[in-house]
C-alpha cells in the first residue's frame, strides 16, 4: 500500500473481532479511512459502538484482527508491541477521559515523563513552559490527588504535547468534567493543536465538541461513515 | 534517562508507602533467618562450651588401648591443645584401712576446660603434682588420712597431696560409686596396676576450634581402633533437653516466621502489581517498550530487595547482640555469633523471596498491554498458577535452606498446603450458607455478610492467609507455653537440691524427724544396696570389655540428670550375647511404685521375688516379662522374676533405679538409705549440724547446678518469647498486606454506597462486622488446625504427651475477631472517615 506524503493515517478493511464463548463479536467491520497531516477529526458514536477500539488501533495500542493500518508511513499492524511503542514515542500523544496521570508523580513530573523516557534533555524547561501555557504554573509541584478534574486534564494535555507529537489522540477528553470546565479544556486542546500543527483524532459522543473538528465520522455498530460532506480529495471512508 | 525516571518513581512509591510492605516483609524474612540462625548457633556453642567444662575438654576420645602417639601428634599438628587421662579401679591402702577407688591419672595439661581446685598444704591450687595423690573428701574420711600421709597405690607409695574440691569431669555419683582419687600420669607406671588384661580407660582430651576438631575426627579415623569412642553430649540431661527443645522450637518458629514473611511479601507484591497496572499501561501508551518497563519495575524490586537484605542483616546483627545482653549474663560462654553463614542465609532468603514471590507479579505487571488505557479493567485478581507453583517452591526451598531438615520442612509445607486447600473448600461451602444466614439480620450486618460472601468467593486466598497467620501464631504461642510448663515441672521451684546418702535405718528416722521439725519436706527414703546382676534365665551375662562401657553409661545418665554431662555412645546393640553391667548396681526395693515412674508392661509387685526393670535396660538385656534374673549381693545369690518394665523420668531430679526389687527379697540385707530434699539457703546451718551429728552420712548438694539449670531455662524462655514476638509481627504484616490489598476496591464501593445515601456510621459498622466475621472464621479454622498440628508436633518433635488445649478454643477465635477488627478499623480509617466528595475523588484516582 502506498501513502502520499500528506497522508498521516490510512486504514484499509480494518476489522476487529473478539472471540466469545460460542460466537465471534465483530467490533469493527471494514474500516477504510485516511487522515491527512494537520487534520482535526472527530469520531462520534454511542457507547459501545467501537470508537475507542478504532482509536486504539489507529494509535497502535492494539492490533486489528484483519486489515491494515499505516501510521506516519509505517504499517503498524505488522509491527511488534515494542516497535509500535517506539513509533508512539516518536509521533503520538494521548489525552484520556480519566486523565490517567501517575498518582506518585507531581504535575510537572507527569508532564515531563514522556520526554524523559524518550531521552530528551530539556524536558523540565519545556514541561514548565507547557504548564504555564495550560495555566498551571502555580501548581506544577502538586500531585494529581491535590488537583481538580479540570486541572488534571490540563496537566494531561500538557503531557500530551511535550514530545511535540505529530498526532494527538483524545478519548472523550471532557466527558469527566462539568460543562464549563470541559469547554475550557477543549479550547486549550484546539488552541495547542493549532499552534503546534498537530493532527488531532478525537473520540467523543458530544456533537458540539465534534463540530469543532474539520471532519466528523460517525461510528455505528462497528461501521464508520463520514458525517459531513467530504472535502474533495481529503479523505475516503468505506 | 530511564534510570532517573525509575529512581524518581521508586522514591515516590517509597514515600507513598507502596513499597514498604514488600520491603518490610522481605526484611522480616531476612531478620528472622539471620537472628534465629545466629541465636541458635550461639546457644549451641555456649552449650558446647558448658559441656566442655564438664568434660574438661572440647572433645574426648575414649579408648581401651594405650595412647597412640600418632593421634596426639596429629592433634598437635592441627594446633589443638591436648591432655591425657587414664582411669582405672584399684585398692588403696592406708595402713590397715583399704578402699576400692576409681583413680584418674592426668597429664600436666589437664584440665583443658573447666576448673580443677585442690586443697593442698600450699593452699588452693590446680596442680596435680607427681608423687602425690588427691582424694575426694569422703575418701579421706573413710581412710582416716590427712594431707601429707602416705598411701599405697598398687606397688607405688604416694603422698596425700590434697583434697579434691572441684573437678570438672567428676562423675556426679550421687549414690555412692567408688570414691575418686587423682594422681599424675607419670606415676602410673610405678603403681604396676596396668597389667595385660587390666581394665583401663585411656582418654585423649582435645580443645580448639570446632573446624579443627572436625578435621581431627576425620584425620585420625584410620588410627582409631574398634573400641575407641568419641564422647557425645548427653541430650538426656535437663539442660541438654531443655536447650534441645528450645533449639527445635527456634527452628520451627523460624520456619513459620519465614512462611509468614514470605506470604506477606507475596501478597504485597501482588497488590503492588495490581495497583500499578494502569501506570504501566499509561507509560506504554506514551511509548515505553516492554523491556524498558521491565527495567523500571525490576530496578524497583532490586532496590527493595537490596534494602531489605541490608536492613535485615543489620537488624539481625543488632538482635543477636541484644540477645547476648540478655542471655550472655546467664548462659556462660554465650557469645553472639554473626557468621558468614547467617549473612549468606539472610541474603539467600531475600533473593529467594524476591525472585520467587515478587518476580512473577512484577513480570505480569510489565506485561500489561498499552490498550488497557482504553479498556481500564482494573485489578486482575485471577489466580496466577505460575506464582502459586513458584511461591510454593520458594517456601519449601526457604524452609529447607534454613532448617537443613527436609523431613520437618516437608511436613510443615504439606501441613500448610493441606491447610490452604481445606480453607478454599471451606470458603466454597461458606458462600452457599452465608446468604440464608444474612436473612433477618440488621441491615449493616446484612451488608457485612453480603460483602463477606462476595469477597470470600472472589478472594478466598485472603481468608486463607488470615487463617494461616493466626494458625501459625497460635501454634507457636501454645508450644512455647507447653515447653515452659514442661520445664517448670522439670525443675519446680522447690526441687530437691540436697541429697543425703549412706544413712542407716536408725539415722534415717532421726534425720527425718529433725528435718520435719525444721519445716522441711523430704522425699521418699529409698533403701539402697549394691549388687550385681549375674544371669538371665540361668545364662551368665557377658562382662563388658571396658569398665566404663555401655552399662555404666546408662546408669551415669541416670545419676547425672541435672548436670548436662556427657555419655558414651551405645555399643551393646550389636552384641550377640547379653552383656552385663560389669559392675555393681544400686538396688532398691519399694512396696509402692515411685511417682515419677510409669509401668509400660506387666504389673507392679503382686507376689514374692519379683523385680521391676527400667525399660531401656530391659531392652538392652533383651528381657521379657517372666524372665528370671539372678542377683548377687555380697556372697549371697537369689533369683527374681521380671514382673514389670518401667519408664523413668530421668529429668525429674529424683533418685532413680534400674532395678527395683520386691521388699521380701531384701529383708535380710543391711541397707543404707537415700533421700532428697529442698533446703532453702537460709537454713544452711541445719545441714552443718546434721553432718556433725551423723558423721557417716554424706551430703551431696546440687543447689548450684539447679540454680544454673533454672537460670538457663528462664533465659531461653525469654529468647523464645522474643522469637514469638517476631513471628507475631510477621503475622500482623501478612494481615496488613491483605487488608491493604482490598483498600481500593472498598474505597470505590464505599464511594458508591455513600453517594447513594448510606450514613458513615452504617458503613463503618458494616466494615467492622465484616472484619469481625472474617476474624471469627479465620480464628475458628486456625484453632482447629492448630490443635491438630500441635498434637503432631508435640508428640513427634518434642516427645511431649498430647493434651487438648482448652484455652486455645477461646483464645483462637477471640484473637481472630479482635485482631482483624482492630486492623480493619486502623487500616481503613482513612476511607471510612472522609466526606462522600473526597471519597469519590479518591476512588477516581485509583
Amino acid at each position: 500500500m502506498s501513502v502520499t506524503p500528506e497522508l498521516f493515517i490510512q486504514t484499509r478493511q480494518l476489522c476487529k473481532q473478539v472471540a466469545l464463548p460460542g460466537n465471534t463479536l465483530n467490533i469493527l467491520t471494514d474500516i477504510n479511512l485516511t487522515i491527512n497531516r494537520g487534520d482535526s477529526v472527530a469520531i462520534v458514536g454511542a457507547s459501545g459502538s467501537g470508537k475507542s477500539t478504532l482509536l486504539g488501533l489507529l494509535a497502535g495500542l492494539d492490533v486489528p484482527s484483519s486489515g491494515e493500518v499505516v501510521l506516519a508511513g509505517r504499517r503498524i499492524d505488522a509491527l511488534s508491541d515494542d516497535a509500535r511503542a517506539e513509533l508512539r514515542a516518536q509521533h503520538v500523544g494521548f489525552v484520556f477521559q480519566s486523565f490517567l496521570l501517575l498518582p506518585a508523580l507531581s504535575a510537572l513530573e507527569n508532564v515531563t515523563l514522556p520526554a524523559e523516557l524518550a531521552g530528551q534533555r530539556d524536558a523540565t524547561a519545556r514541561g514548565k513552559q507547557l504548564l504555564e501555557l495550560v495555566g498551571l504554573s502555580e501548581r506544577m509541584h502538586f500531585f494529581p490527588a491535590q488537583l481538580s478534574g479540570g486541572e488534571q486534564q490540563r496537566v494531561a494535555i500538557a503531557r500530551a504535547f511535550i514530545t511535540q507529537p505529530a498526532i494527538l489522540f483524545a478519548d472523550e477528553p471532557s466527558a469527566n468534567l462539568d460543562s464549563a470546565t470541559g469547554r475550557r479544556v477543549e479550547d486549550l486542546l484546539f488552541e495547542l493543536n493549532r499552534s503546534q500543527g498537530t493532527t488531532l483524532v478525537l473520540v467523543t459522543h458530544n456533537p458540539q465538541l465534534a463540530a469543532r473538528c474539520q471532519r466528523q465520522f460517525l461510528m455505528d455498530a462497528g461501521r464508520l461513515t463520514e458525517a459531513l460532506p467530504m472535502a474533495e480529495g481529503r479523505s475516503h471512508v468505506g | 534517562m530511564w534510570a532517573k525516571v525509575a529512581w524518581r518513581l521508586f522514591w515516590r512509591e517509597l514515600k507513598n508507602g507502596e513499597l514498604w510492605v514488600i520491603a518490610f516483609a522481605l526484611m522480616l524474612a531476612v531478620l528472622t533467618v539471620v537472628s534465629l540462625s545466629g541465636i541458635t548457633d550461639s546457644v549451641r556453642s555456649a552449650l558446647m562450651q558448658r559441656s566442655s567444662n564438664f568434660t574438661a575438654a572440647d572433645k574426648v576420645l575414649r579408648s581401651s588401648s594405650p595412647f597412640q602417639p600418632g593421634i596426639l601428634q596429629q592433634a598437635e599438628q592441627l594446633g589443638l591443645q591436648t591432655a591425657q587421662q587414664i582411669q582405672f579401679n584399684t585398692m588403696l591402702f592406708a595402713g590397715d584401712n583399704m578402699q576400692l577407688v576409681n583413680v584418674k591419672a592426668v597429664s600436666a595439661q589437664y584440665p583443658l576446660r573447666g576448673e580443677l581446685l585442690l586443697d593442698t598444704a600450699a593452699g588452693k591450687n590446680a596442680i596435680v603434682a607427681p608423687g602425690n595423690v588427691y582424694l575426694e573428701a569422703r575418701l579421706a574420711q573413710i581412710l582416716a588420712v590427712r594431707v601429707g600421709d602416705e598411701l599405697d597405690v598398687g606397688a607405688a607409695k604416694l603422698k596425700v597431696g590434697g583434697i579434691i574440691l572441684e573437678e570438672p569431669d567428676a562423675p556426679l555419683n550421687l549414690f555412692g560409686g567408688q570414691p575418686r582419687v587423682m594422681m599424675h600420669l607419670s606415676d602410673v607406671a610405678a603403681t604396676e596396676v596396668i597389667q595385660p588384661g587390666s581394665r583401663i580407660s585411656y582418654r585423649y582430651l582435645f580443645a580448639g576450634s570446632e573446624a579443627k576438631l572436625k578435621q581431627l575426627e576425620t584425620d585420625i579415623k584410620p588410627l582409631m581402633s574398634a573400641n575407641d569412642r568419641w564422647q557425645q553430649l548427653d541430650r538426656q540431661s535437663a539442660v541438654g533437653s531443655a536447650l534441645d527443645r528450645a533449639e527445635r522450637f527456634l527452628l520451627l518458629a523460624g520456619l513459620l516466621g519465614i512462611v509468614l514473611a514470605a506470604a506477606a511479601a507475596a501478597v504485597a507484591a501482588n497488590r503492588y502489581s495490581q495497583r500499578h497496572q494502569m501506570a504501566v499501561a499509561v507509560i506504554k501508551a506514551l511509548g515505553v517498550t516492554a523491556p524498558l518497563a521491565r527495567k523500571i519495575y525490576f530496578s524497583h524490586l532490586a532496590l527493595v530487595t537490596g534494602f531489605a537484605s541490608l536492613s535485615g542483616l543489620l537488624l539481625g546483627l543488632l538482635a543477636n547482640f541484644a540477645v547476648q545482653g540478655i542471655l550472655g549474663q546467664w548462659l556462660e560462654g554465650y557469645q553472639a555469633v554473626f557468621s558468614a553463614k547467617s549473612a549468606w542465609l539472610g541474603i539467600a532468603t531475600a533473593l529467594i523471596c524476591s525472585l520467587l514471590f515478587s518476580l512473577r507479579p512484577v513480570w505480569r505487571l510489565t506485561a500489561v498491554p498499552a490498550i488497557e488505557v482504553l479498556r481500564q479493567q482494573k485489578n486482575d485478581s485471577r489466580i496466577d498458577y505460575w506464582q502459586l507453583v513458584s511461591g510454593s517452591a520458594a517456601v519449601l526451598a526457604l524452609m529447607w535452606l534454613f532448617s537443613g531438615d527436609i523431613w520437618l520442612s516437608g511436613m510443615l509445607f504439606l501441613a500448610c498446603s493441606g491447610f490452604g486447600l481445606c480453607l478454599l473448600g471451606f470458603a466454597a461451602v461458606l458462600v452457599r450458607v452465608a446468604k440464608p444466614m444474612a436473612a433477618g439480620q440488621s441491615s449493616a450486618l446484612k451488608l457485612a455478610l453480603a460483602n463477606l460472601r462476595r469477597r470470600l468467593w472472589q478472594n478466598s486466598f485472603q481468608l486463607m492467609t488470615f487463617s494461616l497467620a493466626l494458625f501459625l501464631t497460635l501454634v507457636l504461642y501454645f508450644l512455647r507455653a507447653e515447653l515452659l510448663e514442661q520445664w517448670k515441672q522439670q525443675v519446680p521451684e522447690n526441687a530437691p537440691n540436697q541429697f543425703l546418702v549412706n544413712m542407716t535405718a536408725t539415722e534415717k528416722d532421726q534425720i527425718a524427724q529433725q528435718l520435719q521439725q525444721a519445716g522441711l519436706t523430704t522425699g521418699t527414703f529409698y533403701p539402697m544396696i549394691s549388687g550385681r546382676v549375674l544371669a538371665v534365665n540361668g545364662e551368665t551375662l557377658l562382662e563388658p570389655e571396658q569398665d566404663d562401657g555401655t552399662a555404666q553409661r546408662s546408669e551415669q545418665a541416670s545419676q547425672q540428670q541435672s548436670s548436662g554431662r556427657t555419655a558414651q555412645q551405645s555399643t551393646a546393640e550389636t552384641s550377640p550375647r547379653r552383656q552385663g553391667f560389669g559392675r555393681e548396681l544400686n538396688l532398691s526395693w519399694l512396696s509402692e511404685l515411685p511417682a515419677n515412674n510409669q509401668i509400660t508392661a506387666g504389673h507392679w509387685f503382686d507376689g514374692p521375688a519379683q523385680v521391676s526393670v527400667e525399660q531401656q535396660q530391659a531392652e538392652r538385656l533383651q528381657l521379657k516379662l517372666g524372665d528370671k534374673l539372678t542377683f548377687a549381693i555380697g556372697g549371697q545369690q537369689f533369683d527374681a522374676t521380671v514382673s514389670s518394665f518401667r519408664k523413668v523420668d530421668w529429668n525429674s531430679l529424683q533418685p532413680n533405679f534400674f532395678m527395683l526389687l520386691s521388699p521380701d527379697l531384701m529383708e535380710n540385707f543391711p541397707a543404707t538409705y537415700l533421700t532428697a530434699f529442698y533446703l532453702p539457703e537460709t537454713q544452711q546451718p541445719l545441714l552443718t549440724g546434721l553432718l556433725k551429728q551423723f558423721p557417716t552420712v554424706s551430703v551431696i548438694s546440687v543447689a548450684v547446678i539447679l540454680q544454673q539449670v533454672t537460670s538457663i531455662i528462664d533465659q531461653v524462655s525469654l529468647a523464645l518469647t522474643l522469637i514469638l514476638i517476631l513471628v507475631f509481627a510477621a503475622a500482623v504484616l501478612v494481615l496488613v498486606a491483605q487488608v491493604q490489598a482490598t483498600v481500593e476496591q472498598r474505597e470505590q464501593e464505599l464511594a458508591i454506597l455513600r453517594t447513594l445515601g448510606a450514613r458513615g456510621r452504617f458503613l463503618r459498622q458494616a466494615v467492622l462486622y465484616e472484619f469481625a466475621a472474617l476474624g471469627l472464621l479465620a480464628g475458628v479454622f486456625a484453632t482447629i488446625l492448630a490443635e491438630v498440628l500441635l498434637a503432631i508436633v508435640q508428640m513427634r518433635m518434642f516427645q511431649l504427651p498430647f493434651n487438648l488445649h482448652q484455652s486455645l478454643w477461646g483464645i483462637g477465635p477471640a484473637a481472630g475477631v479482635l485482631l482483624l477488627t482492630l486492623l480493619g478499623a486502623l487500616l481503613l480509617r482513612g476511607i471510612l472517615q472522609p466526606t462522600p466528595a473526597s471519597l469519590i475523588r479518591r476512588a477516581l484516582h485509583n
